[in-house]
């Protein structure tokens, strides 16, 4: 197991930011899904044991949160949502420094610094001062710095905020190739549901301080066997008052129908309508749930 | 191109244990405060008087034994009956010359504090690092132990280490062993005012620094401490050494008028009067204690045992001559007020104590809101 906590509870003042919280997760990549205020960078700081729980316990890496924080935060590395720099130092220096507090010595730490630098790319930016770079830039120095000491696990929270398209997508990337090609377990916070999709094979979403929904995002997205999408070469609309004369549900959304059929009905009957009226069938495929379907109707049974 | 084409290795290198993991912070502290020219420049300027101090005590190691080519130079500095049996005066003089170069680098710690300290929490807190920091295996008293050691690493560079130095060198020129026995006080006093200084001035600037996200209003409060407090001192032991000279002199007039057969010329009396009891109202007066470097400098000379040495200074030398108010200004020039020590060490305490409060409430940990 990556991590697993039995019924935490953590409150501040009068606001329970985690509630009897139980979650377990394999080794991987993981996406941490919710509304603000969920609890998402709660939970974070519990598993890098930043913060006291009020009840209950767990385990990170196999190493107990209460007991043992130091040597998680060894072996774990940090990208917080916020901008962060170490001030006055160049690219280069900033991770060489952020390997040094993890206990590298100073020459490993240069050596390494350099490494992570060119793999996230920042490439000659290395020599100029943090506070001079753009926003990707310091979401990259901060990836690099994360990483220096090669850390079992990898925390990203909210890593693509406020990055262009590109930039985005070069991180998403990034994250994608270190939890599958690099052996290196992730945690991915964020509230945009196709980066969590793009990255992450396992999901965990929350709100309001509790685990909702939970499970590998590919079981998750499941095939809706009598629902289908339809697009027509043709105009759908006599297909429409033929598919609904047979009792099914239609909703047309741009060129594309989605039909729900009763029991006892297959795309068949689809297949059959359109032979009748001679119209071309040019997609036709069961419905999947996507990730913003599960999201929001998880989030929507707690309310 | 994407970026992951460079490759990521991993690394399977050995960590070190976290015992001294602030030190890596001071050391970070360190390099990026060298780079500023202007503390470069006081840095070397401030070692500039330890230079002196190891002149004095070379000198003095030389004149112990007599040498030809001393006797000269040392006459120019000290009266004949010093210079005929130094080894009597010996720990007058290694006592007044670290005092004196303490009351200097006591001047110049408050300007490199001044220049490395506002910084130091300040601008982790308006670039979020504390963060970067805690998010790290680090406690926080490893951070604000790492903070304190940059102010630490340079005033050691320029009090600490230079005492240390000199008093080795002056022992290694004495010739004698017996000197260590005479004077091994004196270098445990030399590193505890320096521990002092550090400690004290370290935790106030922390403190300071981490009031604000703006280093100038740092440096603004830091000058408030130092130099306002210097001058509101100045001004009332000022205000109080003048009603005392004017009292004495009120009365040295009538004294004057009751006794019209006293053969001194009424106002060279009157004056007489005025300076003693000026000179006697600055030894006895607390006022100093309003002063941040007054306390500071109240603990060193209590733990220099500098009064003591300028009392015998007073008595055996300048008392020979038969002047009593040749006592008391030696008392007023080579020492300084007279009240208790441990006042000071209280008010010192105090300050510490607030500044380690007010470090842990503004530099809180990550267990809150966002």
């Amino acid at each position: 197991m990556l991590f697993q906590l039995e019924k935490v509870t953590k409150t501040y003042g009068r606001i329970t930011a985690l509630k009897d919280l139980s979650v377990a997760a394999p080794k991987g990549a993981i996406g941490l899904l919710g509304p603000n205020g969920a609890g998402k960078t709660t939970l974070i700081r519990t598993l890098l044991g930043l913060i006291n729980i009020d009840r209950g316990g767990g385990t990170v890496l196999g190493r107990d949160i209460r007991v043992k924080p130091l040597d998680i935060r060894q072996r774990v590395g940090y990208v917080p949502e916020n901008e962060c720099l170490f001030p006055g130092v160049t690219g280069v220096d900033f991770v060489r420094f952020a390997g040094e507090l993890c206990g590298m010595d100073f020459d490993d730490a240069m050596q390494r610094s350099h490494e992570v630098l060119d793999y996230v790319g920042v490439g000659e930016f290395r020599y100029r001062k943090v506070e001079s770079y753009s926003t990707g830039m310091k979401q990259r120095v901060k990836i690099a710095s994360a990483l220096v000491h090669d850390p079992t696990l990898l925390i990203l929270d909210e890593p693509t905020n406020g990055m262009d398209p590109a930039g985005r997508d070069e991180i998403l990337a990034l994250a994608h190739d270190l939890a599958h090609n690099k052996g290196m377990s992730l945690i991915f916070s964020s509230h945009l549901l196709p980066d969590v999709e793009h990255v992450c094979d396992h999901v965990v979403v929350m709100n309001r301080g509790q685990v909702i929904q939970q499970g590998r995002i590919a079981e998750l997205k499941r095939v809706h066997r009598q629902r289908y999408q339809v697009r027509l070469k043709e105009p759908p609309e006599e297909f429409i008052a033929k598919v609904k004369e047979a009792g099914c549900i239609v909703d047309f959304r741009d060129d594309l129908l989605e039909v729900q059929m009763n029991d006892g009905q297959d795309e068949s009957l689809l297949w059959r309508i359109a032979s009748d009226l001679s119209v071309q069938i040019r997609h036709l495929r069961p419905q999947r749930s996507t990730l913003e379907d599960v999201f929001l109707s998880a989030v929507a049974e707690v309310r | 191109m994407p970026v992951f084409e460079q490759g990521y290795k991993h690394w399977d290198g050995d960590l070190s244990g976290h015992a001294w993991r602030w030190w890596t912070i001071a050391r970070q502290g360190v390099r990026i405060a060298m780079q500023g020219w202007l503390l470069r420049i006081l840095t070397i300027m401030a070692l500039l008087p330890a230079l002196v101090l190891v002149c004095v005590f070379v000198l003095w190691g030389f004149l112990e034994q007599q040498a030809e080519w001393a006797l000269p130079i040392a006459r120019m500095f000290f009266p004949s009956e010093v210079v005929a049996d130094p080894a009597a005066y010996r720990i007058i003089v290694w006592t007044l010359a670290f005092h004196f170069f303490f009351k200097f680098e006591l001047f110049v710690s408050m300007i490199l504090v001044l220049l490395v300290g506002p910084g130091l929490i300040s601008q982790d807190l308006r670039f979020n690092a504390v963060t970067l920091y805690l998010s790290r295996p680090l406690y926080r008293w490893d951070y604000f132990l790492g903070k304190l050691g940059v102010i630490g690493w340079f005033l050691a560079l320029v009090a600490i280490l230079p005492a240390v130095v000199a008093y080795l060198l002056g022992v290694l020129f004495s010739f004698k062993l017996s000197v260590v026995a005479d004077t091994w006080h004196l270098l445990l006093g030399c590193v505890g005012y320096g521990l002092v200084i550090v400690l004290s001035a370290g935790t106030l600037m922390l403190a300071l620094s981490s009031l604000s996200r703006s280093s100038r209003y740092v440096a603004s409060f830091w000058v408030g401490i130092w130099l306002v407090s210097s001058m509101v001192a100045g001004v009332m032991t000022g205000i109080h050494g003048e009603q005392a000279g004017r009292a004495a002199m009120k009365a040295a007039v009538l004294d004057a008028r009751q006794q019209p057969g006293n053969p001194m010329p009424a106002h060279i009396e009157q004056w007489r009067r005025r300076q003693a009891a000026e000179m006697e109202a600055y030894l006895d007066d607390w006022r100093p204690m309003i002063a941040y470097t007054g306390n500071l400098e109240r603990v060193g000379r209590a733990l220099l045992g500098v009064d003591a040495v300028v009392d015998r200074l007073a008595d055996e030398v300048v008392g020979r001559r038969g002047s009593p108010e040749g006592r008391v200004m030696t008392r007023v020039i080579f020492s300084g007020p007279r009240f208790p020590w441990e006042w000071s060490a209280l008010i010192l305490l105090a300050l510490f104590g607030a500044s380690l409060w007010l470090l842990t409430t503004r530099v809180r940990t990550l267990d809150r809101l966002s």
